[in-house]
């Protein structure tokens, strides 16, 4: 740096500096009277330093914020302190036009302006100086900044929402996986019974025939017996008869085998409901009896409901209808289950009513239950995954959201109306036609 | 508490100097807000890092407030820091001159501004009193409108102990009330302890 011998050569080149310097300089009195005005604010205010020197400042800019400033200064003043403006606060003190005016960016330049006390040698406060530094490059990049913190938030939630769906198409996927293996069970299991099934009928086909043959040899053997005189095989005959009650006998022998066959007859419904019920190899969609399906699904159940509820079904005549059966299936089991959990078993028996119906293009199935019905919060949030009022182990609050998400599927929806203490309904309303009820 | 910073001497020294700047003080900040300002005797004690946050909540009393930070630099250094009981700072708007409506930026840049009077003027008296220059860094918001207790965090401090210095301000008639409090790490206090020292040498 060069050492500067002279005084009057330092103030001149002082002078030059605060001139050229790339900061807003000026300097006003007590009375608001500009006392400095360097090129930097000449430039950008368009007022040059001739035509502000002596004038009133906010003469010559009737926009600055006058009352406020004049407390400013009327601080430092008084005070001896700096003061400061921050742009992040109030953008800017002097409307300047901002320094890209092709590349655009902000129409004003941003400002950060600090006030300074000059004293004279006294040590009184004589003049406030102002020294305006732009801020707009600054102010450019914390925008850019902000808008990209803002994406970066909307992904972030876009994301947490994804997640969300991704949860709760974890949780269907887990749910019709169960499913899927326990209809394959039952699929397996009912194949199994199916051959045992086939001999033991066949065999009690026949053992029915050799029964009723030997019951025929011995009544018409019977009337000959009064043609027996040896008095010792007599008594032997009717001491046997006695002793084998053979009236009852012959009496039940029939009614115990026609009772078989009827034992034959449900399992093999059952094996044909379960085989129904679970459609192992139908996961397409299909036209199916919501009626038929509703019944084998009650059929799978019927250990769970039938000392628990007496269930009365008001079926209407419904077309078949496009689904995927076993997925409604498992709706309706969900909510059968559900109604029979929700019966108060202290108040005895209670009643599951199952009906269905047929609006239109709309087929209708309702399972109403005289159970303990349901808190504002429950019905709130029967459907959400994993809400359950249930104890630990009994319930895992899956049902009701994955038959949501299946009748969903359905383009169909779920009604429920509910009151404690007196039971809950659920109507689930699927479309006859899949095509028509995706169009819009 | 024990002084480990200063000794009795110095202490005593730096309580009388604070009366002194603290009433000149008061009767400039009169001047500025023209309206008569209630200060109470400065109260000065030492603190260690983890205990600054609760010191200042002890000051600010329960509730929410701001605060405001302002770095003094110079032969004394440290940070300034004035806290505001819940709005009570709004009350001076109309002293400052700000318009009715105080938007979020404005009324910010009100706190800045009051926190900049304040912290000027006290540390500038104390400053002159000891014969050094302070400048002032531009203020900087510190806590809006948080619990007393979050006002500042433990671990965002660095020094290990600091000395500090207490006033509180009210305007007769206003509900405006706010705590000042001068915090100067240890390494700082030499310079503090010769300034008292060149102090008492010369009364
Ligand atoms: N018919 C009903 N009456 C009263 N409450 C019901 C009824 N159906 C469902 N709820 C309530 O909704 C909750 C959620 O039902 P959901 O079927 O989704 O789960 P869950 O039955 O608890 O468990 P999961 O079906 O997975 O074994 C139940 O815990 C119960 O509180
Ligand atoms: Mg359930």
């Amino acid at each position: 740096m060069t050492s500067l011998s002279h005084p009057g050569e330092s103030c001149a080149l002082l002078g030059s500096l605060v001139e050229r310097i790339d900061v807003g300089i000026f300097a006003v009195d007590r009375t608001g009277t500009v006392a400095l005005w360097n090129r930097f604010m000449a430039v950008h205010s368009g007022k040059s330093s001739s035509e502000m020197l002596g004038q009133n400042l906010f003469a010559m800019f009737p926009e600055l914020p006058r009352p406020w400033l004049e407390k400013k200064l009327e601080s430092v003043f008084v005070l001896g302190n700096n003061a400061f403006t921050l742009w992040e606060l109030r953008p800017y003190l002097f409307r300047f036009p901002h320094n890209r005016p092709i590349t655009g960016g902000l129409d004003t330049m941003r400002q950060n302006v600090t006030f300074l006390p000059l004293r004279t040698p006294g040590g009184e406060v004589s003049l406030v100086c102002g020294t305006v530094f732009d801020y707009t490059e600054t102010a450019l990049a914390q925008h850019s900044l902000h808008d990209a913190i803002a994406a970066l938030n909307k992904e972030k939630d876009a994301q947490a929402q994804l997640i969300v769906k991704l949860e709760a198409a974890q949780n269907q996927l887990l749910q019709s996986e169960k499913m899927a293996s326990i209809g394959q069970l039952a699929a397996g299991v009912a194949h199994e019974i199916n051959n045992p099934i086939g001999f033991v009928n066949s065999n009690l086909q026949t053992l029915k025939k050799y029964c009723e043959q030997m019951l025929q040899l011995i009544s018409t053997y019977e009337p000959t017996e009064a043609q027996i005189t040896d008095s010792g095989l007599l008594s032997r005959i009717s001491n046997l008869k006695q002793a084998l009650d053979i009236e009852f006998l012959q009496e039940d022998l029939p009614a115990l085998i026609k009772e078989s066959e009827e034992g034959l007859v449900r399992i093999k419904k059952i094996v044909e409901d379960l085989k129904d019920f679970s459609h192992v190899n139908e996961s397409e969609w299909q036209y199916a009896d919501i009626n038929a399906g509703l019944d084998s699904t009650l059929n799978v159940v019927w250990n769970e409901v039938k000392y628990k509820a007496t269930v009365d079904k008001h079926y209407g005549e419904l077309p078949a209808i496009e689904c995927l059966a076993a997925q409604l299936n498992q709706v309706f089991m969900n909510l059968i289950v559900n109604a029979v959990q929700a019966l108060d078993e202290s108040k005895g028996m209670g009643t599951i009513t199952l009906s269905t119906g047929h609006q239109d293009e709309w087929v209708w199935v309702e399972v109403r239950d005289n159970g303990r019905g349901m808190s504002d919060e429950t019905r709130r949030r029967v459907f959400e995954p994993f809400f359950t009022t249930k104890p630990v182990g009994k319930g895992t609050g899956l049902g009701m959201s994955v038959s949501y998400n299946i009748v969903q599927k359905h383009h169909g929806r779920i009604e429920l109306t509910t009151a404690p203490d007196e039971g809950s309904c659920f109507r689930v309303w699927v479309p006859v036609k899949q095509a028509q009820a995706a169009a819009p | 508490m024990t002084m480990e910073f200063i000794s009795d001497d110095q202490r005593d020294a730096l309580q009388e100097v604070a009366n002194i700047g603290m009433g000149q003080a008061g009767a400039s900040i009169a001047r500025v807000l023209g309206e008569f300002v209630e200060l109470s005797v400065p109260r000065i004690s030492t603190v260690d890092a983890a205990g600054i946050p609760a010191a200042l909540a002890a000051l600010a009393g329960d509730g929410v407030a701001s605060a405001v930070r302002q770095a003094f630099i110079g032969e004394l250094r440290g940070e300034a820091i004035a806290i505001f009981s819940e709005h009570s700072a709004h009350d001076l708007a109309e002293l400052l001159a700000y318009g009715d409506a105080l938007d979020a930026p404005a009324g910010c840049e009100l706190l800045l501004d009051i926190g900049n009077v304040l912290v000027g003027a006290c540390l500038g008296g104390i400053a002159g009193l000891l014969r050094t220059e302070i400048g002032f860094s531009a203020p900087s918001l510190l806590a809006d409108q948080v619990a007393t207790s979050d006002l500042i965090q433990a671990e965002t401090i660095a020094a290990r102990c600091a000395l500090l210095v207490e006033v509180r301000f009210g305007l007769e008639k206003r509900v405006f009330r706010c705590h000042l409090v001068m915090l100067m790490p240890e390494d700082a206090l030499a310079a503090l302890r010769r300034a008292l020292d060149r102090f008492i040498e010369e009364f």
